[in-house]
């Protein structure tokens, strides 16, 4: 038996895999826990699984309170390259200065054998690193990757956020230590990742994705009398802002009354009234929809992206910010969907789009190769195998520990 | 992509007709329409393209232009700052300045 430490920010995108790896590990006779900001993860958490809270004094008046991190993604709108830079400096980075104290505290608390920590979870590696702990990293947006071949100047950018930080914290040198050189986890295939020289120590172990939690509440009788094809529209949990109110307007003027129907993921009291082929709720059970799908439309979240491809339907991908450009780039480059602006694009296109994937079989033929490939990955057991083999090279050098675990990252 | 057949030194008019086209085929002509593409525009704030859409226009230029000016090279060296910032004027100043070291 190990022990386990994930390093998680507060995205709902960047913690969900974590919990299905973390299942399989706890299932394999591991602890396993998490060290986060919110505290609400515990209800989230595979059973056994383990919530270790960063949290400070509130006397503390260096720190500032943490909500403020979690409110900041959800009510900003940004968009396009502009968004990457407002990602890094005020909320990546700031959040990663706040969390950095308090997951040395818990990393000395739990005692891990091995820490994964999120690709933009900077501090959850920094921290690793000093105190000599193996660390993996899991790459929850492997869009951010594709950076380094399609904009290099701003993947060199960002990687002079992240050195700045690592300085700051006490990791001299401008060599990114962030992605861990023993193991990095990247949660997609390599045929939907597409070509890209890599190091080897990224390896592709598919989506990890696990029944997470019962939902309730959602009309499934009223869903299942309603007419096929039915697509589901998202634009996930991040944009909580009144753009969508413009957003569903051009969804509702795009489908009511087709001959088709559209289960919405939003607050019902955004509009007055939805059309009668409508069905929305606040939370949906995704998983549990997707088998009886045609097609879904979304803001090209990796997750949501990958759960569509994993169940073979195509896509309609309308990419608002951050690494999203490049995740609806994938999705049109494996030729599983169309992608449209979300600043341009209007209910015609919407609707054209839509029509198009679910009336020409090439989208979900694509759909389906990608899926095939997400099933061959291996997903949470072989990324747990993965970690497990962590510790055993790590041991086999004899050595107590960390030691032998440092030296390995430089000369493997 | 239509390659260029002479070395003639394009003049900034016609280079700015040149990239017009490319973005009209990025972004599709029924948007280009309600546009108003100037020198001035700049690839982020005015014209709404988005990191993706920012590549495929670049590959067009590179392709278009590709033996004659290291393109993908200069558009490299951009930071996020200057890539945020950047306008057609500042590509087509430096196709320019490509043209006449030759």
């Amino acid at each position: 038996m190990a022990r386990f430490a994930f390093i998680v920010p507060p995205l709902t995108g960047h913690v969900n895999p974590t919990l299905s790896l973390g299942a399989e590990l706890l299932q394999r006779g591991h602890r396993v826990a998490w060290i986060s900001l919110d505290a609400s993860l515990i209800t989230r958490l595979p059973k056994y699984g383990e919530l270790l809270l960063v949290e400070y004094d509130q006397d503390d008046a260096d720190k500032k309170n943490s909500e403020e991190y979690l409110d900041q993604i959800t009510k900003k709108n940004v968009s396009g390259i502009e968004s990457i830079k407002f990602l890094y400096e005020d909320v990546l980075i700031p959040l990663n200065r706040f969390m950095f104290d308090g997951i040395l505290t818990q990393l000395e608390n739990f005692k891990p054998d091995v820490v994964i920590n999120d690709h933009q979870l900077f501090a959850g590696a920094i921290a690793a690193y000093k105190r000599r702990i193996p660390y993996a990293t899991s790459v929850t947006a492997p869009a951010a990757i594709k950076m380094m071949d399609d904009l290099p100047g701003v993947h060199e950018w960002e990687m002079k956020q992240i050195t700045g930080l690592q300085q700051e914290l006490g990791i001299p040198g401008d060599k990114g230590i962030v992605c861990s050189e023993a193991l990095t986890m990247v949660f997609t295939s390599k045929d939907f990742f597409g070509d890209m020289r890599l190091p080897g120590f990224y390896r592709f172990v598919g989506p990890v994705i696990r029944n997470r939690s019962v939902i309730s509440g959602f009309n499934w009788e009223r869903f299942n009398s309603m007419k096929q094809p039915r697509i589901l529209v998202s634009i996930g949990t991040t944009f909580d802002h009144c753009y969508k109110k413009e957003f569903f307007g051009k969804v509702i003027e795009a489908f009511a009354d087709e001959a088709l129907s559209v289960v919405v993921v939003s607050d019902e009291q955004l509009f007055e009234k939805w059309p009668d082929n409508f069905i929305v709720s606040e939370r949906v059970p995704q998983l549990e929809l997707l088998p009886h799908l045609d097609a879904v439309v979304c803001h090209g979240g990796h997750n949501t992206v990958s759960e569509t491809l994993l169940h073979g339907l195509p896509l309609v991908v309308i990419p608002i910010a951050y690494d999203q450009s490049h995740v609806a780039g994938r999705v049109v480059s494996a030729g599983s969907g169309i992608r449209l602006n979300y600043r341009r694009f209007k209910a015609n296109h919407l609707k054209d789009a839509v029509y198009g994937v679910l009336q020409d079989p090439s989208y979900k033929i694509a759909a389906e190769l990608i899926q095939r490939s997400f099933e061959e990955a291996g997903g949470a057991a072989a990324a747990a195998t993965m970690l497990e083999e962590l510790i055993s090279r790590h041991e086999s050098y004899g050595v107590p520990g960390s030691q032998a675990f440092y030296r390995n990252r430089f000369y493997h | 992509m239509d390659a260029i057949t002479t070395q003639k030194k394009l003049n900034s008019e016609e280079i700015f007709a040149i990239l017009k086209g490319f973005i009209t085929e990025v972004i599709g002509e029924e948007f280009v329409e309600d546009m108003d593409i100037s020198r001035e525009s700049s690839f982020t704030r005015d014209l709404e393209m988005d990191s993706i859409e920012i590549v495929s226009f670049s590959e067009k230029v590179k392709a278009h232009f590709g033996e004659h000016i290291d393109f993908t090279g200069w558009l490299s060296g951009m930071d996020l700052d200057q890539l945020i910032n950047l306008t057609l004027d500042h590509i087509i100043k430096y196709i320019e300045s490509c043209q006449s070291s030759k």
